[in-house]
């Protein structure tokens, strides 16, 4: 999506870039010119501190907690009478303050909410003292990712609280993260997480090197990052996997897996990434084997039935009426009689009208949308069939599907999923099964070309990986899951060591 | 990719390219079975009638034979069968026949999606703009070929485990059959078992597109028992299918289908769904799709290799020449003589294997006594 921006801007890089963006460039290359920038805005405070100590302090105080500057900043300059900077230093009981004359620092610093402290205004020499306050909301259960049993935290917007999240459940002094910071104008901090000793280097280096080519002048969310460190840009399919719970995190990371936190994101990425993983969900690992492995498989069945569904529909109604055994195309036939569509057109309304529903019921608030889709699912559904617009037998069909769709765990692959369906139709309108048939053929070329940083998607079909396969499509019990994935190449491979594992008892022991 | 066509000489094949010894099975398997399964029971009938399964089980053994020749060949040459020719008659004539392989496996591309096509247009649509599906077809195909050698392998890999469900069906023919029919055994002259014998192993060709992919497998020598095995598992499938075909129909019934296998479909009946052949026919673009892919692949690569030039121009060259002379073969007559041709050619080239190996095996003494 933004290689023909990097192709356009060739060997420009992120100053030049700036350059344009901002036209200020004179400004801020003096150390006046930058304060004369910041005062422009109204919530940038040039204090004149009087009484024993005679400084400046200036701070934007929407970044600065000015509970903290009068709590520990302040009592210190008012009780000692100090006449340098390295003494206020030695004063304020704060970490990590320090003192620069590097305009570039004070720059990043100071659009970072710290307090800057001159003895003078003419002064080029300054104290920088750390006083974000940070603002966000608290952590609560995951909305999108929901599961019955298991832990109920989310991630939130702030970076180092989800790091947090992260580090809590994996207090190994492995677990390391790299940071990296992306966008021209919103310098988004982007960790890069992962266990070291188990993930590949390449792929660590991999990702790191994607996430250093990015150039764009925004990143809001890691779905911006999704984007633009796939391998294909052009595929439908997501070819990392997005998730708001930490445990999932932490769970591919100790697989071997690399995870991407963004600042001002709920949502985290892990790479590289299978097919198979977005269809399963976190409560697969919280259930017994058995019992997971059959919801597994139900899942895997919606989604083929919600792809394929509709496309069978066109095809075996608009073609190849001979299929239906007679006893079935009596009720077909019957509800048929009086639609004056062909099957084509059919679906395609209804199919358009589910999405128009979807689309709707997300964009409006929680309490509205639920109208609209009881509004939308009964009365609509109900009254089309009844004026003969669609037939009974499509409007379960359709209705399925959709429900069929909403079992993917994964939100992503859900949209996917969602869309496929369109191509699907077209092929069985033009060639009957065969269409689908080719259609497919096209979705199966497609996703075994497809990579998730530089790795195979389609494992652990293809590239045929048997060991993998007990974790994809089925889940065999933990004790059979001896090593990690080969997917990741993970440097250490085994997950426990076997021969610890108690034998199996004989009768009466 | 990049790598790969930038290598001029071909076969230093960059390591992420090649493929584990296990594909084998499924490239030498998928490629074995193709169109002419949907009706070869009528065309082995013909001569060796219901003894006709021993005809399959001899043409089997003779596969493995030309199998184990081929892996010969290549092991004593260490390169493809490019190499092969270059090594025993020199550049010219050698780069002349290479070519010659080039051509014959895009025949072989052109008579299975002909076939394919025919199916289609007999039993689904009589109706179909030839040119416009043959387009679509060959549009995917090219897709699949211009992805590279691994995506054809994966191709070939899906196909088998999509069709292989296909052969439960069988089970229907079985309950309607009538086991007497495969009754007196061996009332046939050795001399029409043999003539069955030679119809039968032209249902096993495929495998020899071995002489191109060798290259590309990763350990070569454990390959082998792979490779045998797919081609005793093709036998077993084309043994089921023919005796269940024989269960089915009596023997002059047999004569007057043409596609026997499509025809059994037709009985399968489930309570939401019958007229199976449609859903057995769609289902088969899988076993064509792969078929055509590595097929084509070969043939455009002979010439990547002989002449140096880009895999990708032969491959569009190649493809358009397909499209066109698809629609050409407008009718059943056509298309008949279309197989007939490639079945001879195809029956030169099995002949044209032990010769090879012979040759191969001259040369290695030859330059084994040079060198002493």
């Amino acid at each position: 999506m933004f290689n023909w921006l990097k192709k356009k801007k060739g060997k420009k890089d992120n100053r030049d870039t700036q350059k344009e963006l901002l036209k200020n460039k004179q400004q801020e290359q003096s150390f006046q010119g930058l304060f004369e920038l910041a005062n422009h805005s109204k919530d940038f405070v040039v204090y004149h501190h009087t009484g024993r100590t005679k400084c400046v302090l200036s701070y934007y105080k929407t970044l600065s907690g000015s509970k903290f500057l009068n709590d520990s900043i302040l009592p210190p300059l008012k009780k000692h009478t100090l006449f340098t900077l390295e003494d206020i230093k030695e004063k304020v009981p704060v970490e990590n303050a320090y003192i620069t004359n590097d305009l570039k620092k004070i720059k990043e610093n100071i659009t970072q909410g710290f307090v800057i402290i001159r003895l003078n205004e003419k002064d080029e020499e300054v104290l920088l003292i750390p006083a974000t306050k940070n603002e966000g909301r608290s952590i609560s259960i995951p909305e999108v990712e929901y599961s019955v049993v298991g832990p109920k935290e989310a991630f939130v917007e702030n970076l180092d609280q989800n790091m947090n999240l992260i580090r809590k459940r994996l207090p190994i002094p492995e677990l390391t993260m790299r940071e990296v910071s992306v966008g021209n104008l919103t310098k988004t901090r982007i960790a890069v997480v992962y266990v070291d000793g188990i993930a590949n280097n390449e792929n660590v280096n991999t990702v790191l090197q994607r996430l250093d080519d990015i150039q764009y002048d925004q990143i809001i969310d890691s779905s911006f990052i999704t984007q633009m460190i796939s391998d294909n840009s052009n595929s439908p399919f997501p070819q990392s996997l997005d998730t708001e719970r930490p445990d999932r995190v932490v769970g591919t990371l100790v697989e071997g897996k690399i995870g991407i936190v963004v600042d001002g994101s709920p949502h985290a990425l892990t790479v590289p990434t299978t097919i198979t993983e977005f269809f399963s969900s976190s409560d697969d690992y919280f259930l017994p084997w058995h019992l997971a492995t059959a919801f597994r498989l139900i899942r895997l069945f919606a989604i083929f039935f919600s792809v394929l569904s509709t496309p069978l529909y066109v095809a075996i109604l608009t073609y190849h009426h001979e299929m239906i055994p007679q006893e079935l195309l009596a009720t077909i036939s019957s509800s048929r009689a009086d639609i004056p569509f062909p099957p084509i057109l059919e679906v395609i309304i209804l199919e358009l009208t589910i999405e128009l529903l979807r689309e709707a019921g997300a964009r409006l608030p929680s309490k509205i949308g639920q109208t609209i889709g009881i509004v939308g699912g009964i009365v609509i559904g109900t009254a089309a069939v009844e004026a003969g617009l669609t037939s009974n037998v499509l409007l379960i069909t359709v209705a399925l599907a959709a429900l069929a769709s909403f079992t993917t765990p994964v939100y992503q692959i859900g949209n996917t999923v969602r869309l496929v369906r369109f191509p699907f139709i077209v092929g069985a309108q033009m060639w009957g099964l065969i269409g689908v048939s080719m259609c497919m053929g096209i979705f199966l070329g497609h996703l075994m070309n497809l990579q998730s940083i530089g790795r195979p998607f389609f494992a652990p079909l293809y590239p045929l990986r048997f060991h993998d396969l007990r974790d994809a499509f089925i889940r065999l019990p933990f004790n059979q899951q001896k090593k990690r994935p080969m997917q990741m190449r993970p440097v250490h491979s085994a997950r426990f060591n076997p021969e610890l594992v108690k034998g199996k008892r004989d009768i009466d022991e | 990719m990049n790598k790969h066509s930038s290598s001029i000489e071909g076969l230093s094949i960059p390591e992420n390219l090649l493929i584990t010894p296990t594909y084998v099975f499924f490239l030498i398997h998928a490629m074995q079975v193709g169109v002419g399964i949907l009706g070869f029971e009528t065309y082995i009938a013909k001569y060796a009638g219901f003894d006709a399964w021993i005809s399959i089980l001899l043409g089997g053994l003779g596969i493995h034979v030309l199998l184990w020749m081929i892996y010969h060949i290549l092991q004593d040459s260490k390169g493809d069968i490019v190499s092969v020719h270059k090594n025993i008659f020199g550049k010219y004539l050698g780069g002349f026949f290479s070519l010659m392989f080039s051509l014959y496996f895009l025949l072989l591309t052109l008579t299975v999606l002909r076939s394919y096509i025919e199916v289609i247009e007999v039993w689904i649509f009589p109706e179909l703009q030839l040119w416009l599906f043959t387009f679509v077809f060959v549009l995917i195909v090219y897709y699949f070929v211009k992805s590279g050698f691994r995506v054809v392998t994966g191709l070939c890999l899906i196909s088998v485990i999509l069709a292989l469900p296909i052969l439960l069906l069988k089970f229907f023919p079985i309950l309607e059959g009538d086991v007497m029919n495969l009754y007196p055994t061996v009332d046939h002259s050795v001399g029409e078992i043999l003539r069955g014998t030679q119809k039968s192993v032209l249902s096993f060709l495929g495998f020899e597109l071995l002489l191109v992919f060798y290259p590309f497998i990763k350990n070569p020598h454990a390959s082998k028992s792979w490779a045998h095995f797919a081609v005793f598992f093709t036998v077993s499938i084309y043994l089921i299918t023919a005796i269940v075909s024989f269960v089915y129909f009596s023997e002059g019934q047999l004569q007057y289908v043409i596609w026997g296998t499509i025809t059994l479909w037709k009985i399968v009946e489930f309570p939401f769904i019958e007229r199976f052949e449609y859903i057995g026919i769609a289902m088969w673009f899988y076993v064509v799709l792969p078929n055509i892919a590595l097929a084509l692949w070969a043939a455009s690569r002979i010439p990547k290799r002989v002449l140096k030039i880009k895999q990708k121009y032969v491959l569009a060259l190649f493809s358009i020449i397909l499209i066109v002379v698809c629609c050409m073969f407008t009718d059943r007559q056509a298309i008949d003589k279309l197989n007939s041709v490639t079945s001879k050619i195809g029956l030169y080239v099995l002949l044209y294997i032990p010769v090879l190996f012979v040759l191969s095996k001259i040369m290695v003494k030859v330059r084994n006594r040079d060198e002493a």
